[in-house]
Parts: structure tokens; C-alpha cells; sequence
């Protein structure tokens, strides 16, 4: 079986789908300028429309730690948006089969790797905020 | 899938070791961080006794290269893990004990070092296993991705700084071709499964698509081994990097380099075409220039060198173009036999590199300037066999293997390549190869006369010194010593590589249809 | 018990603790190294090699009592296995093993033993420079065991040559041990560059025996078809059957004998390695690996029967040599270059005996020689130790009579029988007479009879010039030059003063000599070189009914149980029965003459050199005659001016031909080398522009060669479909 044999209008739900979300992002974008009213002013100008004055440079550095938060973070994302879609099939095999048992120690496996994750950013002092 | 993980326990004995060390390296107590290397001494030792058992997969294309990749991989690793101990941390930690300095999590670079230089080995060992394009990917990623790092907090200048960025930059770019190339391979087949993938071409034959990917492919990982043109890289990163990484980057992105275009080639099988005659024309075109175009050039650039890191980093550039030559020649008519069989041949080579050259830089990683930086100009080793007789005499059987001179191991590695090359009909790349091999004499004697010839520097210009980190020393004498005794058990070890470089034929899929 | 072993074993294979032997060996190398390592600074490497050959020995022994079979190989594991197509001598197979028959059961029992007691010997000789030194010693002295065992045990020519090389570079490193010596230096390279040439000769020979039998293990060498077939062309007379290849063979390996055994031409360097220490002299130039080169030609004794000049040209180099030394050792004055001609000399009655097809007395004469020229080795070995370096005959006198020197006496008095082959009571008499009475017997072969003849007459003036010099006459020393050596373990032996004696015998004594020399005291051996030579001297007795019985006795015995033994029908047939000489066994008749030669050669050396003399350096019949034979005597004290003759010879227009190919090689190859080593270097320099650093630059250059290179692939294979 080689992708040229494939039936395109098999793709067609996916292609129905790009279309809808490419004229809903066009179609706002366009309408926004076209029906919404313009004032400019000095206010309107400022970084944070009536929000606190902006001091100092943009190009701030950070504390390493934002990052490191950022890092974290991922890792639980990645957790969760791993374990959603397990979690939903898992729900669908038969309780004490074999393959049941795989599953569950393949889910196993990946959290084990996260504990790692989040052990290693422990020691390392992550989420110590002094 | 899960009886697949039979074969896996090397890797997972890897991973687990990798974990630990993670995790110990950490630790506030200066006793647990300093038990990093010995667990991941234990790690590789258990993963070499694994693999060694390793069942055989005889449904695989090289069914026999699992337990010989791995255990190849698992001892050249323990070697590697003496040379790169303490290359990290070492100042601080001793600032620590004198209390000079409190430990502090976020300088300390220890656990990262360890671990993922576990998490590359991990994923060489996986590229050795892997069964599917994706797998194959992620197999090569996992080996390149923590060198990258490696490099980058291998020493505490900006040099080795600048090396990581280059190498990541460039490293994802050729990840990127091979990514692409392997898309387009499932594009024109279908199938992200070897066998599957193979039994499609031995059924159907080439496509245009298929083509183009697997040339994308084996060029996008003749990246992992620095072949042209995807060498620019390897100076400008052993340079910049400390030698011990330097000498882990010279084997472990080479070895997954060139077990990945192994696979990838024997998914088309050398004898491909009505006539088995060879690779399909393309690629066998490819690898063929590849294969001179990186021995020249690998040797050229050598030449004038006067950094041994940037001449060993050349060098390993030849050394990829040699094994290419293996490559192309395939496993012969008769795999059993070491002469006639490439891949044994780039296998048993992949050995000898290994010792070798991890030889020549470990001498270098256990020399330090008065200054504290580590030796690499060739002043620096000038007189070695007078003043450190064990260094200065490593180096020199290391470059002499290198060079292939007989009896070391290099030549019967070399050996291997030749005659493979001549039973293939490959005559003008054996030329090639035997022109190249004179021209690489030039720059590995020089690694000879150098320190064996030349008077040392007068006393008080304060030499080089070996470093206090005892096993450098000792990995550049032991690789030394392996390089002439491991001839006494090349019949062994040619045996075995002649084994492991067995290609399968690739069976069409039952249902298929023969091919015309 | 190792009986039992052994009878386990299948037939036609040795027993695997002969494995042992060169694994001792080894295992007193490693030993040495690491006691060098930790910087030992005892005699233990000493007794480590003591503990190691000594307990090699013991498995020689067990060798010859527990093994039956006439030969057999042990294999330990496969060694080299090349192949490169299916037809014959097609593969090229050897094994790293043992090949076990009597005659290398013979050779181990005297490299071991022999091994044994000189490193015992050394062990109180070396003891002035205990250390570093005293482990490198030992170290290459283990080696040298080793590698013996390797030359002598292994079961093909490729072990044969790892041997053969590993004990020449052990002699190479012994010889120049005293590496701050230039002599010592040059005299080490001398033997190791001579040595060269002889093997290239073997190494030569062991090529063609592959490329014209298709294979080196001796057990299929010699059982092959091939040789078998030549054997029987041979004993039919029929040498015209037999291809010029086969017939090259033992040509060839002959020159690598005589490299290594020390014969004409190539024997130049022996006397030279008399610089290295002098239990190196004993076992390795006078005992043992001189004697590899007799070994060859045994072990090979079927592939030398298969040509027609082999054998003769081996029996007339031999006597040849034999005579030259002899001549050449008479005008000597340094004791151990005498006993080194005389080594020479020897060597060459045992060349001669191989040639003149009785390998048993040639074997016989190997075994009895190891045993008394390793005893007059080690007795002059003593006499250097105690008169700190003085080997000069003309110095020395009377050594007898001092005290503590008894033993060395007496048992240099029995070396010295047995070289000459003093009648019936001495080995060396029964095992010389074999080779003589032989020599007489075969065809064609009378004229070596006579030169081994007059040597034998020869030998026994030289040898006892020594002992008649050295130890009886008047009591007078002088040291030689290594008294600093001596200083700190001078004391505590037993003293003569030389000089306190020399008034007596009517000298006056020289003032400044005996100032320069007044704080030196002779010392004495001590216990274990006494014991060592009492052991050899016994063994030189012991020897006797081993090869004294009829042809050779028990030797006799060995020799017929292995490979040397192939003697063809033809030499066999006209032999004993029916050659007789003068209406006499041969045999008999010569045990007479060259019994009556012995002892003409010592009446003359007391003529000459014991009778009437007052002082050392002057005995007034010798000098006489000395004075009567003018030129002779200068010319055979400058060694009849070989060396000069070589250095014209070779040394110099080889040295002018160097100049002009360096010459040559300045201006024409290094032009056209630079030229080729400097496109591939311009070549890099153009290419190493394209290694800049930038990291843009790279990836650029990656992605456009990754196009360039698919645009090329895509080009060619379009073109070629």
C-alpha cells in the first residue's frame, strides 16, 4: 500500500476543517477593520492601554528560575497530555487481560520517567523560591 | 509488541542507571555525588552482560547485530565513562571540599554530565535496535541530543560554549534532512516498519519518492558520522569541546551514524536489481562519492594541522569515509566470511576506531598546559615518549593503529575494508582508499616523530603535566595496549563481526505479488 | 600423577600443562615488571625467576617422564586463519601452540634447567646493581626463556619466528644492558643488524615452504604427502624429481641458521655480545639461543634432505667456522672472548654434524655443550665478578692457590676437559667423537673430517692457554676497571693480597701500580655461584652415559623419536655396516686419535704457557714462539681482520651508495615527494578556507551540498539508465 493509492476524498473532513479555521481566523481579522471604530490618542499608544506605565528597557534579563519554571511545567503538560487520551482508552479494555496489564505498565514506565523529571528539578532546587 | 522488549534490557538497564545517577548527582552529601561514575560504571556492565545474552531477532534484517552492537557499544562506553570522569565539576567540587564554596544545585553540572552521556548510550543502543523509521529517529535523537549539551558544559570557556551552539544548530538541521528523508521513504512505501518497508522494495522495486528519501535520509545521518558534506561541523566541536568529549563524539554519533545507514541500506538490500548486483544505483552512487569525497578531504585537511584535536577531528572525518568504502561494498556473497563482508568489516572497524582513537584523545585529555588549559597543539606532545613514557608511547601505537600500520588493530580493520572493497569490484575506490591511506601516513607520523623523535621543551619552559585525574592516564594505556592485544584475538573478533554483519535477504510480504 | 595426565590425552596430542612452560616464562616477566613498577629494590625478581624456570624445569622434566607418544600438538588457540579463495595454499592457518616430540623435550630440558641455574648465578652477580636495573635484567632474561620456549615448542614456522625474533631482541637488550657503555651499545647492534640478515633468510624460507608445501605447521609438513613423495625421490636417488623451489628451502633457512648460530659468515657478532653481563653470555651466546640455528636445521631435517647441496654446504660452513675460530681464539688474550671463539667453534662441530647427516651427535654435542660452555662461561663470569672486570690472561695468575677460589678452580678444570673432550672421562669427548668419527665415514666428506681434525687439536691449546694462564703459576693480579662497583660489598670475604705475594717471586713491585691498587680486594664467589657451578660441573659428569652409549645413547634415543630422524635410506644404508676406516670401526679408531689430539694440544699449551713462567703477563716458550711465527699470530689476534674486511666490503660502499642515494634522494625523490605531499597540502589549504567558524557558512554549505549532491546522484544515475 503506497500513499498514491490512497482515496483522497478520505481527507476531505481534514481539508473542511483548515478551511473553516482559516476563514474564521481571515474572517475576524477583516471584520475588525472594516466595522470597528479608530480613535488614536497618546493613551492608545502606550504598551498597556490604561495599565501601569512601562519603566525601563524591554530587554530585561530574567531570573533563571522563570525558565526553570517554564521547564517544569512542560513536563507536567506533557504528563497530562499524555495521560488524558491513556486514561480515556484505558477505560475501554478489559479489566485483567494481558493487554490491560501492558497498558498499564507502559503508563507506568512514563510516569516513572516524570517522577525522575520532577525529582531531578527537586534536587536541583526549582521550588525553592528564597 | 511487548515480547519486543526482550531485546531491550540493555537499554533499560541504561535508563535505570541513568535515572539514578540524575537524581545522585544532586545530592547536598559530597560521598553520593562522587558514586555518579561508579553507578554508571555499573549501568554499563549490567547492560554489557545483557547484552551479550541478547536474543538473537531473527526477524530482523541484521538479525545477529543486536548482541554485537551492544556489547561493542556497552564496552567502548565503559572506556569512555574512565576518560570522562571527572571532566565536570572537578574545580568546584574541590573548592567545595576545602570550603571555599557551598554546594549549590543549580552550578553543579555532575549529574547532567553522567546522565546524559547514559541517555546517549541509551540511544545508540536503541538505534542498534530499532525496527521502525520513527523509532530510528528518535533512536538517533536521543544519541545526539545530550552531546550537544555535553560539549556545551564540557569545560568552563567560551570556546566549548560556542562548540554546543554550533554542533545543536547544525546537528538539528541535519536532523531535520534525515527527518525529511525518512518522510518521504513512508511517503513512497507506505510503511514506517523495516521489514515492511523492505519487503515493499524487494516486491515493487524503487520509486522516485523513495529514491530521493533515502538519498535525503543517508546524507541527513551522514551528519551523525561528519561524511561530506555534512563535516563541517566536527573541527570546529573536538576543538572546542574538552577532549574526553571529543573522543566520546568521535564513536558514539559515528557508531549510530553508521548503524543507521547500515539499516538503511540493507532495507534495499545490496542485491537490489534483477542482476543482484549492488545497491540500487542512486544510492550506491551516493555513498560511493560520499565515500571518496570524505576520505580526501578528511586527510587534505589534516594535513597542515597543528592542533592534534582538529587533526584527530580531520582524521575522524577519513576514518568515516574508510568505513563508507565498507559500506558500499556490502556483505558479499558470502557473509560468513570476514573478507568478503563490508558491514562486517565497517563493524569490526567501528571496534578498532573505537580503542584507537579514544586512545589519542585520552592522551591528550591527560595532559595540562602550565596554564591549566588541556594539551592540543602538537608542541605540546613534542618529546612525550621521553618525559611521559606511558602517554608519549600511547599516542604513538594509537597513531601507528590509526594509520594502519601492520600488526595493529587498525590493519587488520583496514584489512577488512580492502579486501571487501575488491571482492565487490569497487577497484577505483579501493585506489582511492589506498591513495588515501598514504596520504594520512604524512599527519599520523607526525603524531609519531613528535613525541617518540623530537627532544622534549627544555626544563624550564614548563611543559605539559599530566593531569591528577588517575584514569586518564589509564584509559590512553589501556586503549594502547587493546590496540596490540586484541590482534592476538582478531580471529575472535573478526568471527564475530562476520556474524553480526549477516544481511538477511528481504522476503516480500506473503500477499504481494512477485515482482516482474 | 602427570603420568595419568598425560595417558588422558588423545594420541597425537601433547598434554596441555606443556602450555605451562612459556606461560611461567611469561608469568616471571610480568613478575620483573611490576616489581620494576614498585620499584623493588631486593633480589626478588631474582628468586621470582628462580621460582618461575625453576618450576618450568620441573615441567620439562615431567615433559620427558610422562610423555610417550612420539610427537604431538597442543594447540592453544587458532592463531591466524586467512583465506582467499578454496584451492590449496589458499588459506593460511597457524595455530598458537605447541608441537611436543623428543627433540623438543631435549632442547627444553637444558633452556630450563640451564635457565634455572644461571638466573640463580645472577642473582648474586647482577647484585651490584639490584633495582631498576636488576628487574630489566630479569625481566628480558624471562623473556628470553619465553621465547626460547616459543622458538622450540611451537608447533609451526610462524612460532618458530616469534621465537627466533623475541630472542633476539632479548640478546639485543641483554647484550646492551650496560646501555651506558658505547661498546656495549654497538656491540648490541652489531649482533642485532648481523642477526638481520639471517632473518630474512629464514623468513624467506618459511614463505616458500608455505608457498611450495601450503602450509607451516610441522605436523602436516612433515606427514604431507608432498615431502613424503620428495623423501622417497631422495632415497631412490632420484633428486632430479624434486622441483628447484623445495630444493631453495633449506638454502634459505640455512642462512637464517647461520645468522643465529653464529657461523661464516655471519659470526662476527658473537664475540661483540660478550659485552652484555655474563650470565647473559653463559645461557643465552654460549647455551642456548645459539643453538636455535642447530634446532632449525634439526626440527627442518626432511626439507634439507630433499636437496642435494643443503647438507654439504652445511657440513663445510660448520667446519669452516669451526677451524677459523679455533685459529682466531688461539691468539686472544680476554678469557671470555676465547671461550666466545670457542663458542664459534663449537657451534660449528655442530653444524658439521648435521651436515655429515648425524643429527644425533650433533644433538649430542648441543646438549653436553650447553652444560660445560655455560660452566666456563659462568667460572670466567666469576673471575670478572671478583677482579672487578679484569679478563685479560695476561693479568690474572695463579688463582688456584688463593683462597675461596677452589671450586671455581676445579670446575673451570672440568670445563675445560670437556672442551678440549678429554678421553672417556668428559661428555664432550663422547659427543665430539660421533661428529668426527661421522665426518671420516661419509663420502666426500673427509676433508671436514681432517678440519674438525686439526680444530679439535686447536681447541684443546686455546683452552688450556687459559687455564694454565689464569689459574696455576705464580699468584698476581691486577684488577680491572670496575672497582667502584665492588666498593661497598668488598668486605666481609676472605682477602689475599696479590701484590703482598709478589715479592716472593722475585718482582719488584711497581709503587704507583700497586698504590693505584692498594684498597683492592679480590673477592670470592659466594654461595650460589659455587653451587651453581658445583651443578653444572656434576651435570657435565652426568651427561656422559647419556650420550657416551652406543651412537649416542639416550640423545641417541631422543634424536630418533622426532623430525631430525628422517635420515633417508640412502645415508642410512652405507653407513655402520660396511664404511670402515683402515680395516677399523670408525668409531673406535676415533676415539683414539682424536683422544691422542686432546692431549697433544694440552702437552703443548704447558709447554708453552705454564712452564717456566715467573709473572702474568710473560711466558718466555710462547713468547718465543710467538715471536717465530710472526704475521700468523698478528693476523689471527686481529681475527684475521674479518671485520675489517667486511667494513671494506659492505660497510663502506654501502655507505658510499647511501651517500648517493641520499643524494638522490634530496634532490630528485624529495622533489617529486614535496611536490606530491605538497598538492594534497595546497589542497587542504584551499579547502580549509571553507572552514571559517561561521556557523551560517556551515549550515549554508551543508544545505547546498546536500543539493548539489542530489542534483549529481540524480544526473548520473539518469545518464547511466
Amino acid at each position: 500500500m503506497t500513499l498514491a493509492g490512497t482515496d483522497p476524498s478520505t481527507y476531505l473532513p481534514i481539508f473542511l476543517m483548515l478551511l473553516a479555521a482559516v476563514t474564521f481566523a481571515v474572517g475576524t481579522v477583516v471584520a475588525t477593520t472594516v466595522i470597528g471604530p479608530r480613535r488614536d490618542g497618546k493613551n492608545k499608544g502606550s504598551t498597556y492601554e490604561s495599565g501601569m506605565t512601562p519603566v525601563a528597557t524591554a530587554r530585561k534579563r530574567f531570573n533563571v528560575r522563570f525558565y526553570l519554571i517554564a521547564v517544569v511545567f512542560l513536563v507536567f503538560d506533557i504528563e497530562v497530555v499524555f495521560l488524558y487520551p491513556w486514561a480515556s482508552t484505558f477505560a475501554n479494555l478489559e479489566p485483567g487481560s494481558e493487554q490491560a496489564l501492558t497498558w498499564l505498565a507502559r503508563i507506568l514506565f512514563f510516569l516513572f520517567t516524570t517522577v525522575v523529571a520532577y525529582l531531578y528539578g527537586f534536587r536541583k532546587g526549582v521550588f525553592r523560591f528564597d | 509488541m511487548t515480547e519486543r522488549l526482550a531485546y531491550l534490557w540493555p537499554e533499560l538497564s541504561l535508563f535505570v542507571a541513568t535515572c539514578v545517577v540524575m537524581v545522585l548527582g544532586l545530592s547536598p552529601s559530597r560521598e553520593t555525588r562522587r558514586l555518579c561514575a561508579w553507578v554508571s560504571a555499573i549501568g554499563l556492565l549490567v547492560a554489557a552482560g545483557l547484552a551479550a545474552n541478547a536474543p538473537i531477532d531473527s526477524e530482523a534484517l541484521l538479525p545477529h547485530l543486536m548482541p554485537f552492537a551492544k556489547l561493542l557499544i556497552a564496552l567502548v562506553g565503559l572506556v569512555l565513562l574512565m576518560l570522562l570522569a571527572g571532566t565536570v565539576d572537578r574545580d568546584y567540587e574541590a573548592e567545595i571540599a576545602s570550603g571555599r564554596a557551598v554546594f549549590n544545585a543549580l552550578r553543579s553540572n555532575r549529574a547532567e554530565f553522567y546522565s546524559f552521556f547514559l541517555f546517549s548510550l541509551t540511544g545508540l543502543m536503541l538505534t542498534a535496535s530499532a525496527e521502525s523509521l520513527i523509532w530510528l529517529f528518535l533512536a538517533l535523537e536521543l544519541t545526539s541530543l545530550p552531546t550537544y549539551v555535553m560539549v556545551t558544559i564540557s569545560t568552563r570557556g567560551t570556546q566549548s560554549q560556542e562548540a554546543g551552539v554550533k554542533y545543536f544548530f547544525l546537528g538539528a538541521l541535519g536532523a531535520a534532512f534525515f527527518l525529511y528523508g525518512f518522510a518521504l521513504i513512508y511517503g513512497g512505501t507506505g510503511a514506517t516498519h523495516f521489514a515492511d518497508i523492505a519487503g515493499i522494495i524487494a516486491t515493487e522495486g524503487m520509486n522516485p519518492i523513495l529514491t530521493l528519501g533515502m538519498i535525503l535520509g543517508l546524507i541527513g545521518v551522514s551528519f551523525k558520522i561528519a561524511a561530506v558534506p555534512m563535516h563541517f561541523y566536527t573541527p570546529d566541536v573536538y576543538q572546542g569541546a574538552a577532549a574526553s568529549v571529543s573522543a566520546m563524539l568521535a564513536f558514539v554519533p559515528k557508531t549510530a551514524g553508521f548503524l543507521a545507514i547500515i539499516v538503511l541500506c540493507a532495507l534495499m538490500g545490496w542485491r537490489y536489481g534483477p542482476g543482484g548486483e549492488s545497491l540500487p544505483e542512486a544510492v550506491r552512487m551516493l555513498l560511493w562519492i560520499s565515500a571518496a569525497l570524505t576520505m580526501t578531504v578528511g586527510n587534505t585537511l589534516a594535513l597542515r594541522q597543528r592542533s592534534v584535536k582538529r587533526l584527530l577531528a580531520y582524521s575522524s572525518i577519513a576514518h568515516s569515509g574508510y568505513m563508507l568504502v565498507g559500506v558500499v561494498a556490502g556483505p558479499g556473497s558470502d557473509p560468513a566470511r570476514f573478507t568478503t563482508n563490508g558491514i562486517a568489516a565497517v563493524l569490526f572497524y567501528l571496534l578498532c576506531y573505537g580503542f584507537m582513537n579514544v586512545g589519542a584523545f585520552a592522551v591528550l585529555a591527560a595532559l595540562r598546559r602550565p596554564d591549566g588549559t588541556e594539551a592540543d597543539d602538537i608542541d605540546d606532545i613534542r618529546g612525550l615518549c621521553h618525559t611521559q613514557p606511558l602517554l608519549g608511547w600511547s599516542m604513538v601505537l594509537c597513531a601507528l593503529s590509526l594509520l594502519g600500520m601492520p600488526p595493529l588493530l587498525g590493519f587488520i580493520g583496514k584489512f577488512g575494508l580492502f579486501t571487501s572493497a575488491i571482492s565487490a569490484g569497487e577497484i577505483v575506490l579501493v585506489v582511492i582508499l589506498g591513495l588515501n591511506s598514504a596520504v594520512a601516513a604524512a599527519y599520523y607520523l607526525r603524531l609519531v616523530v613528535t613525541p617518540y623523535l623530537e627532544r622534549p621543551p627544555e626544563r624550564d619552559a614548563m611543559g605539559v603535566q599530566r593531569v591528577a585525574i588517575p584514569s586518564r592516564p589509564i584509559v590512553a594505556v589501556v586503549s594502547a595496549c587493546s590496540v596490540v592485544v586484541l590482534v592476538l584475538a582478531a580471529q575472535f573478533l573478526v568471527t564475530r563481526s562476520a556474524i553480526a554483519g549477516r544481511v538477511l535477504e528481504a522476503r516480500p510480504p506473503a500477499s504481494a505479488d512477485a515482482r516482474p | 600423577m602427570l603420568l595419568t595426565l598425560a595417558s588422558d590425552a588423545p594420541a597425537g596430542a601433547a598434554p596441555w600443562w606443556v602450555m605451562l612452560i612459556p606461560a611461567l616464562a611469561m608469568l616471571g616477566v610480568v613478575l620483573c615488571t611490576l616489581f620494576a613498577i614498585m620499584g623493588v629494590k631486593s633480589k626478588l625478581p631474582a628468586y621470582a625467576t628462580v621460582g618461575c624456570l625453576g618450576l618450568a624445569c620441573a615441567l620439562a622434566f615431567a615433559m620427558l617422564l610422562g610423555y610417550e607418544d612420539a610427537s604431538g600438538v597442543v594447540k592453544a588457540w587458532q592463531w591466524f586463519d586467512i583465506s582467499w579463495g578454496e584451492g590449496h595454499g589458499q588459506t593460511f592457518s597457524a595455530i598458537f601452540g605447541f608441537y611436543i616430540d623428543r627433540l623438543t623435550i631435549l632442547w627444553m630440558l637444558f633452556v630450563t634447567s640451564l635457565g634455572t641455574l644461571i638466573g640463580l648465578y645472577a642473582s648474586e652477580y647482577m647484585s651490584h646493581d639490584q633495582g631498576p636495573g636488576y628487574c630489566r635484567f630479569f625481566m628480558a632474561f624471562n623473556l628470553f626463556v619465553f621465547s626460547m620456549s616459543c622458538l622450540v615448542m611451537g608447533a609451526n614456522m610462524l612460532m618458530l619466528y616469534l621465537g627466533w625474533e623475541g630472542v633476539g631482541l632479548c640478546s639485543y637488550l641483554l647484550i646492551g644492558y650496560f646501555y651506558k657503555k658505547p661498546s656495549a651499545v654497538a656491540a648490541g647492534k652489531k649482533a642485532f643488524i648481523v642477526n638481520r640478515i639471517g632473518d630474512l633468510g629464514l623468513a624467506l624460507g618459511v614463505y616458500l615452504t608455505f608457498v611450495h608445501f601450503g602450509t607451516i605447521e610441522y605436523a602436516e609438513l612433515f606427514a604431507g604427502d608432498k615431502l613424503q613423495g620428495y623423501l622417497s625421490d631422495v632415497a631412490h636417488g632420484h633428486f632430479e624429481h624434486i622441483p628447484m623451489t623445495a630444493q631453495m628451502i633449506p638454502l634459505l633457512l640455512t642462512v637464517g641458521a647461520i645468522g643465529k648460530s653464529a657461523q661464516l659468515p655471519l659470526y662476527v657478532w658473537l664475540p661483540d655480545a660478550m659485552e652484555g653481563p655474563t650470565p647473559v653470555s653463559a645461557l643465552i651466546h654460549a647455551a642456548t639461543m645459539v643453538t636455535a640455528g642447530v634446532y632449525l636445521i634439526a626440527r627442518a631435517y626432511p626439507l634439507f634432505q630433499v636437496s642435494q647441496f643443503a647438507l654439504p654446504a652445511v657440513a663445510w660452513i660448520g667446519a669452516l667456522t669451526a677451524f677459523l675460530a679455533a685459529t682466531i681464539g688461539m691468539a686472544q688474550f680476554d678469557i671470555k672472548r676465547i671461550m666466545a671463539y670457542s663458542t664459534v667453534s663449537q657451534l660449528g662441530y655442530m653444524f658439521a654434524g648435521l651436515g655429515v647427516m648425524t643429527s644425533i651427535g650433533a644433538a649430542a654435542h648441543v646438549f653436553t655443550h650447553a652444560f660445560f660452555k655455560a660452566l666456563l662461561f659462568l667460572c670466567c663470569g666469576a673471575v670478572m665478578h671478583g677482579f672487578a672486570g679484569q679478563l685479560d690472561l695476561r693479568k690474572l695468575s695463579g688463582l688456584a692457590k688463593m683462597k675461596g677460589w677452589g671450586i671455581v678452580s676445579i670446575t673451570m678444570l672440568i670445563g675445560c676437559l670437556n672442551l678440549v673432550g678429554f678421553p672417556v672421562i668428559t661428555s664432550g669427548y663422547w659427543s665430539k667423537d660421533i661428529i668426527l668419527a661421522e665426518a671420516f665415514v661419509r663420502p666426500s666428506t673427509g676433508l671436514v673430517g681432517w678440519l674438525l681434525l686439526i680444530t679439535a687439536g686447536l681447541t684443546a691449546y686455546y683452552t688450556f692457554r687459559v687455564f694454565f694462564r689464569v689459574f696455576v703459576g705464580p699468584v698476581e693480579y691486577h684488577p680491572g676497571e670496575e672497582l667502584h662497583a665492588h666498593d661497598d660489598h668488598a668486605h666481609g670475604h676472605a682477602h689475599d693480597h696479590g701484590h703482598g705475594n709478589v715479592p716472593a717471586h722475585g718482582h719488584a713491585p711497581n709503587d704507583a701500580h700497586d698504590e693505584a691498587h692498594g684498597h683492592f680486594h679480590p673477592h670470592a664467589p659466594g654461595w650460589a655461584i659455587n653451587t651453581v657451578l658445583l651443578i653444572l660441573a656434576i651435570l657435565t659428569f652426568v651427561a656422559i652415559p647419556l650420550v657416551a652409549l652406543s651412537h649416542g645413547g639416550w640423545v641417541g634415543e631422543m634424536v630418533h623419536g622426532s623430525t631430525a630422524h628422517f635420515e633417508a635410506a640412502h645415508a642410512e644404508g652405507g653407513s655402520h655396516g660396511s664404511v670402515w676406516l683402515a680395516g677399523l670401526d670408525p668409531h673406535k679408531v676415533m676415539y683414539y686419535i682424536s683422544g691422542v689430539v686432546g692431549v697433544l694440544g694440552i702437552v703443548v699449551a704447558w709447554a708453552l704457557h705454564y712452564r717456566g713462567r715467573r709473572e702474568a703477563a710473560h711466558a718466555p716458550a710462547a713468547d718465543a714462539f710467538k715471536q717465530a711465527i710472526g704475521a700468523v699470530q698478528r693476523w689471527a689476534e686481529h681475527k684475521w681482520y674479518v671485520d675489517e674486511l667486511y667494513d671494506f666490503l659492505f660497510r663502506n660502499p654501502l655507505w658510499v651508495l647511501s651517500q648517493v642515494f641520499r643524494y638522490v634522494d634530496m634532490l630528485l625523490v624529495d622533489g617529486l615527494v614535496n611536490t606530491a605531499g605538497w598538492l594534497p597540502s595546497a589542497l587542504g589549504g584551499r579547502l580549509r578556507r571553507g572552514q571559517h567558524g561561521l556557523l551560517q557558512g556551515y549550515a549554508g554549505s551543508m544545505a547546498g551540498g546536500l543539493a548539489l549532491f542530489v542534483v549529481v546522484v540524480l544526473l548520473l544515475v539518469s545518464k547511466s539508465a
